[in-house]
Order: C-alpha cells, then structure tokens, then sequence
C-alpha cells in the first residue's frame, strides 16, 4: 500500500516539475509577446501621428539614453518596414500601417492562446499539487502508528 | 541526494556523471538547432516578403543599427546563402543530437541495469 502511494508520489512530483518547467516558458513567450505589443503599438501612434504632419515638420528623433537629435521630415508618406533577417522595405504610410496592424492582430491572437495554455497549464499543477498534499498526508498517517 | 550519490559505486558515479554531461550537452545543441532554426524561418519570411516586390523597390539592409540602401538581387543573393549555410549547419547539429540521444540511451540502460539491484526490492 505504501509503496504504491510513494510511487505515485514520485510520479506526481516528476509530473509537477515538468508542468512548471511549462508554465515557466509559456511565461517568457508571453513576456517576449507583450513586449513586441508594446512596441509595435508604438510604432502604430508613431505612424498614426505622421499621417497629420506635413512635409518638412520639424522632428526630434529619439537616438536612446533619453536623446534626441533634431531631423526635417522629408516625405511623410514613405516609412521604412522591417520585413527581418535584417531587411527592410521602403512603404507608403498606409502600407506600413495596415501592416502594423495585421502583426499587432496575430500577435493578439497569440497572446490568447497562451493565456489559455497557461490557465490549463495552472490548473494541472493546481490539481496535482492537491493531490501530492493528499497523498503527502496519507503516508504520514499510515508510517506514524508503526513508529509509535 | 548527493550523499546517496556518494555511497554508490564509482564506476556507476561516473555513469551519472557521464548521463547528466550528456543531458547538458543535448540541452545546448537543441538551443543551437532552435535558435538556427528560428533564424531559417524569418530568412524564408523576408525571402518569400521580397519576391513579391517590384524589382526597383527601394530596400534597406541592416548594418548594425544603421539601415544602408541596397539592391533587391544582392539581398535576395545574399539570403539564400545564409539559408544554404543555416541548412547546413541544422543537419550537423541534427546530427549531433541523434548521436548524442544514442549514447544517452546506452548510458540510461546500462545505469537501469546497475541501479536495479540496489533499488529495494
């Protein structure tokens, strides 16, 4: 009997440790994701701002370490687009912001799915952690009266 | 738990040593494998992005943090080179995790085989 409950034990601690190894990574993706959000819902105000400046306006562009140099906006309609790998392509305003926008979408999406993935992820080691306590508690009263 | 380690047979301690050696060695090759793989998807991406492009489409290469204009033939040229070298480099690393998940899984047996006996019957 005790064996049986000390096996399952150790299989519900294995499992735990696996389950929150996952957890664990579904949290920095999560963390990688909302950071990119952030950024890109930055760069779509920034976008959403130069659709109401005019040729010429005068511009600080920021360099880091909370400077700026200042800079002429030469033609707002054209905005540089990563596409990665380290290349970028030259859009109009409007391209550059539908596309914004379809990144920040599926990124939303992949957002929920985590989320979700995490929740599950939650409630398993919710449960299994009930059940080790059970288990825990079972053992010590089953050891105890043959100590006694 | 490592005063249980050390009451065990020294030819079996190694064996552990040797498993968890192994198991890091793994670890880091699948880092390596993911993080070239992660890179081959985002260089398909931006290939697959650039033929869709009209050739005189301006387009910029990243040079550091600067951003210096160049030909859409030269990046497109230059991509599949990186992406004939990531596939290269993925098959090595695919390789090296099939040898190294053999060795673990003799090394797992053969400790199977000298822990049974101590494990209480």
């Amino acid at each position: 009997m005790a064996s049986k409950v000390e096996e399952e034990i150790r299989r519900l601690s294995v499992e735990l440790r696996f389950l929150e190894q996952t957890a664990e990574a579904i949290r920095s993706r999560s963390n990688m994701v909302n950071a990119v959000i952030t950024d890109l819902t930055y760069a779509d105000m920034t976008l959403e701002g130069l659709e109401k400046e005019k040729e010429n306006s005068e511009l600080l562009v920021p360099i880091g370490g909370n400077s700026y140099i200042k800079a002429k906006l030469d033609n707002p309609d054209k905005v540089i687009v990563g596409i990665g790998a380290g290349v970028s392509v030259e859009k109009t305003l409007q391209e550059a912001k539908e596309i914004v926008k379809k990144r920040l979408e599926n990124l939303e999406k992949t957002r929920t799915s985590l989320q979700q993935q995490f929740a599950q992820v939650a409630e398993r080691i919710n449960e299994d952690r009930g059940k080790f306590e059970e288990l825990a508690a079972k053992l010590r009263k089953g050891k105890t009266p043959k100590n006694v | 738990m490592s005063e249980e380690i050390s009451k065990l047979p020294p030819q079996v301690q190694e064996r552990l040593l040797r498993l968890q050696q192994l198991q890091q060695t793994l670890q880091s090759v699948l880092a390596q494998k993911q993080q070239v793989e992660l890179e081959l998807t985002e260089i398909e991406q931006a290939s697959s992005e650039l033929q869709k492009l009209a050739d005189n489409t301006v387009i910029y290469r990243a040079i550091g943090s600067l951003l210096v204009k160049a030909e859409k033939a030269k990046v497109t040229a230059d991509l599949n080179e990186r992406k004939e070298l990531l596939n290269m480099r993925t098959t090595v690393l695919g390789k090296q995790e099939e040898r190294l998940r053999g060795q673990l899984k003799d090394l797992q047996a053969k400790l199977q085989q000298d822990l049974s006996p101590v494990s209480p019957s």
